[in-house]
């Protein structure tokens, strides 16, 4: 162990959540000399995948308002680099719930189930899977097909609550039997102007109005009746139902052009064991075997700033190391955006959200269902925000076969915790074949944002980088690979060539026959 | 030692569906047709490869190995004996990796076929990379692994200590239908250093460095249920036959045909149908035009 210290180290990394780790893959094949902590004694930190031992034990240490509460990490003053200071904690209010007789109807062994803290779904055109190809990353990730996208619509009259199938293809609004012939037109003419929204015919159509709510804007340009606005909404997956024409063209822009670029009727993939957990995982073993080396349940705080052009770091285990150059995550997010988050184990394999649409599509292991506002049965006023449920079939590997894992979302307001267990409940009352399902546990929990940007400063003579927390979003956000790469760049100085970011080479015995088999 | 030789002979290399096997000499090495021999050297190893190419091709099955063992017992030299037929002397440990030469080998893992009378088992061979040095293996290692190879060193006893700490953790956060290897490795520095089983052992070995005794790894081995072998990946005593043994006991049931690169997933739930290839048809995007 002694050896850790005896030569400075040209990056210490801190935290090996998704962008950490995909820095580290970024420099795995740079020769620098790396060193990436992680204070916890998992791999992933905020975008991390638990068993439910796993799980009880984070919500111990989660469970209070504020970060006031013991800093699990550390038990010196200092925020300790990566871990949540005193400032603000990225998740709080956490608490779980089991079925009494939870074991007697199938709740099985920890370790068959790997929980998602922030599960993403990551669409087809994404540069992440890009990334993932061309740093020859990707052979040890399992992607998943996601499936159907659905709105839940409430009973009306004599017709029960049930969930409609968003059509999002030609073919699926061709033959979609309850899209009246008028309203066919005009969800057609706005997704033909969507698939080309960018050029320079159809901007005008869009910019005078960028900054409005896309819910107007579908109402006055394309007529689009409320059943339609409330699909084309539900597709944006905005939290707070409130989004702007020019964001909300692009999300739905991305989806519709992502549809079928891997194979036929899905536009997004989910990999396998726990979503980013994965590829967090994968990319710090990509950076161990490019000679970096790796500790958990270690933390780090910085001892002094003025040795030369390095940073002296104690690391919590005694051992003191130097730096050339500090990455760690920002941890600054007491007045940022909250969501509440709720993860549900049920007994069900509620097969019928997971059907291909598609001949020759794979099947699907997620299904999402949106909520509108005015859907959530219990909501108290029309305001409430909308909630939208990952449904996850067993395939993801997150819990065993004949059950499913249901990650909800909503934006936290006083009444977030009960609008998500009452649309978890219409969920399991509409999906279900035959007897509404039982849910066998459920872990609550709010997360806050920091601002989106990274924080770049100065230790001494050293460049420090903090990563922004990740987005609430539901699907990948492209963006945070900017921030890798400007990261990546901060430590390669001028070795930093745009053209090979993330762009290598087989290494020697990854086996390069593989396609034999194809 | 219970290595069954002769399920396994390595010469009937069935249909090499390619020519391209840098990596794998030994699946043509006659090693089993004298299961005894020292494996230090192939002199027909080219001879072997012509012959092979006729017959019919058998299924083909993927399966992770993952390698585990206190550093510096050879974990990386045995993978490379089997891999390469090669071993280098005084290899330099780095801090990261178990040695310098895995890394400048190789990779996130290695490859290497066993042929066997019915089928070809194509192992994923996955070294830790040095990640286990601070207790930070990521339960990816463990995923999927159908096979680990738990190393000691057999004139090191904590490093038997250690191996069984691995067991452990393998019965803990691995498949349950896992097979596990014990593999004592450093046979050469023994006074056995040759063959138990063969009579002209090279005899140039002075003393015998052996700590652990065949009876008591083996009794451990068999409260275990493990697999168990002593070798020398110096001399490649043993090493194939490790490697046989483990390709028989994995349960024909657990397999499936590989599709698709790195598809270690045979254990998985589901299969092939499930996976989404990210080299698939990227300019085919009929159904995404909904104009």
């Amino acid at each position: 162990m002694e050896s850790l210290g005896d030569e400075p180290w040209d990056v210490v990394i801190c935290g090996t959540g998704l962008q950490q780790s995909l820095l580290a893959l970024a420099l795995s094949r740079s020769k620098k000399r790396i060193l990436h902590l992680d204070p916890n004694d998992f791999y992933g930190q905020h975008e991390a995948a638990f068993s439910l031992q796993e799980a009880d034990s984070w919500v111990t240490t989660h469970t209070g308002s504020s970060g006031a509460e013991s800093v699990a990490q550390t038990t010196t003053a200092a925020p300790a680099e990566g871990s949540a200071g005193p400032g603000g904690r990225v998740f709080r209010n956490a608490n779980v719930w089991r079925h009494p007789e939870a074991e007697a109807n199938g709740l099985t062994f920890s370790r068959a189930y790997s929980l998602a803290l922030a599960p993403q779904i990551i669409h087809t055109r994404s540069k992440l899977l890009s990334q993932l190809v061309s740093s020859r990353a990707y052979r040890q990730v399992e992607f998943l097909a996601v499936g159907s996208f659905y709105v839940h619509e409430p009973a009306r009259g004599d017709e029960p609550a049930k969930l409609s199938r968003i059509p999002s293809s030609r073919e699926d609004v061709f033959s979609n039997t309850s899209i009246p012939a008028k309203s066919k037109r005009s969800l057609m003419k706005f997704l033909k102007f969507v698939i080309d929204y960018d050029s320079d015919d159809q901007r005008d159509v869009w910019q005078a109005h960028a900054d409005t709510h896309l819910s107007d804007f579908l109402t006055t340009q394309f007529k689009l009746d409320d059943d339609l606005r409330k699909y084309i909404l539900a597709l944006t997956l905005t939290l707070d139902g409130k989004v702007t024409v020019a964001n909300g063209l692009a999300v739905i822009h991305r989806h519709l052009t992502s549809m079928g670029l891997f194979g036929p009727g899905f536009c997004a993939v989910y990999p396998k064991w726990g979503g980013l957990s994965e590829v967090a995982q994968v990319a710090c073993r990509a950076g161990a075997v490019g000679g970096g080396i790796y500790m958990l349940d270690t933390s780090a705080e910085v001892e002094t700033a003025d040795v030369h052009d390095k940073v002296s770091l104690k690391l919590s285990n005694g051992i003191s190391v130097q730096a050339a150059a500090l990455i760690s995550s920002r941890d600054d997010v007491s007045h940022g955006e909250t969501i509440s988050r709720l993860v549900a184990v049920v007994k069900s394999p509620l097969k019928s959200l997971f059907e291909a649409t598609v001949e020759g599509a794979p099947a699907p292991a997620v299904a999402v269902v949106a909520f509108p506002s005015s859907t959530i049965p219990a909501s108290e006023s029309a305001s409430d925000p909308p909630v939208y449920a990952m449904v996850h079939s067993s395939e993801t590997g997150e819990c065993p076969n004949g059950q499913s894992a249901i990650y909800l979302t909503t934006h936290t307001s006083p009444s977030a915790k009960k609008n998500l267990e009452q649309a978890l409940g219409s969920l399991l009352a509409t999906a279900a074949e035959q007897e509404t399902p039982i849910c066998l546990y459920q872990l609550y929990y709010e997360q806050t944002v920091s601002e989106g940007t990274p924080l770049v400063e100065t230790v001494g003579a050293v460049p420090k980088f903090s990563f922004p927390s990740p987005s609430p979003n539901l699907a990948f956000d492209d963006s945070s690979l900017d921030t890798v790469k400007q990261a990546w760049k901060q430590v390669m100085g001028d070795e930093a060539q745009d053209d090979e970011f993330m762009i290598f080479e087989d290494r020697e015995g990854a086996d390069a026959n593989d396609e034999i088999y194809e | 030692m219970e290595a069954n030789l002769s399920a396994c002979p390595t010469y009937h290399a069935g249909a090499e569906p390619h020519p391209t096997s840098i990596l794998d000499p030994r699946q043509q090495s006659p090693d089993n047709e004298k299961p005894a021999a020292p494996t230090s050297s192939h002199p027909q190893l080219q001879a072997h490869n012509d012959h092979t190419m006729a017959e019919a091709p058998k299924p083909s099955s993927s399966v992770k190995l993952v390698l585990l063992g206190e550093a510096a017992v050879g974990k990386s030299s045995l993978v490379l004996r089997f891999v390469n037929n090669d071993f280098q002397e005084n290899k330099e440990p780095t801090i990261g990796g178990e040695t310098l030469t895995w890394h400048a080998t190789a990779a996130a893992f290695l490859t290497q076929k066993c042929n066997l009378p019915t089928r070809t088992i194509k192992f994923e061979i996955w070294d830790t990379a040095g990640q286990e040095r601070f207790a930070s293996l990521a339960p990816m290692y463990y995923r999927n692994a159908q096979a680990a190879l738990v190393v000691y060193d057999l004139t090191k006893p904590t490093s038997l200590v250690k191996a069984k700490h691995w067991v452990a953790e393998l019965q803990r956060q691995a498949s349950p239908g896992i097979v596990i290897a014990l593999v004592g490795n450093k046979l050469d520095l023994t006074n056995e250093s040759g063959d138990a089983d063969s009579e002209g052992a090279d005899g140039d070995e002075s003393g015998d460095a052996r700590k652990i005794s065949t009876e008591e790894a083996q009794a451990y081995a068999e409260e275990e249920s493990l697999l168990f072998f002593e070798t020398s990946a110096k001399t490649g005593h043993n090493v194939s036959e490790v490697f046989t043994a483990i390709a028989n006991a994995i349960p024909e049931t657990s397999l499936k045909s590989t599709r698709g690169p790195g598809a270690a997933n045979a254990v998985s739930r589901g299969g092939d149908e499930q996976r989404v290839n990210l080299n698939g048809p990227r300019e085919a995007a009929k159904e995404g035009c909904a104009c």
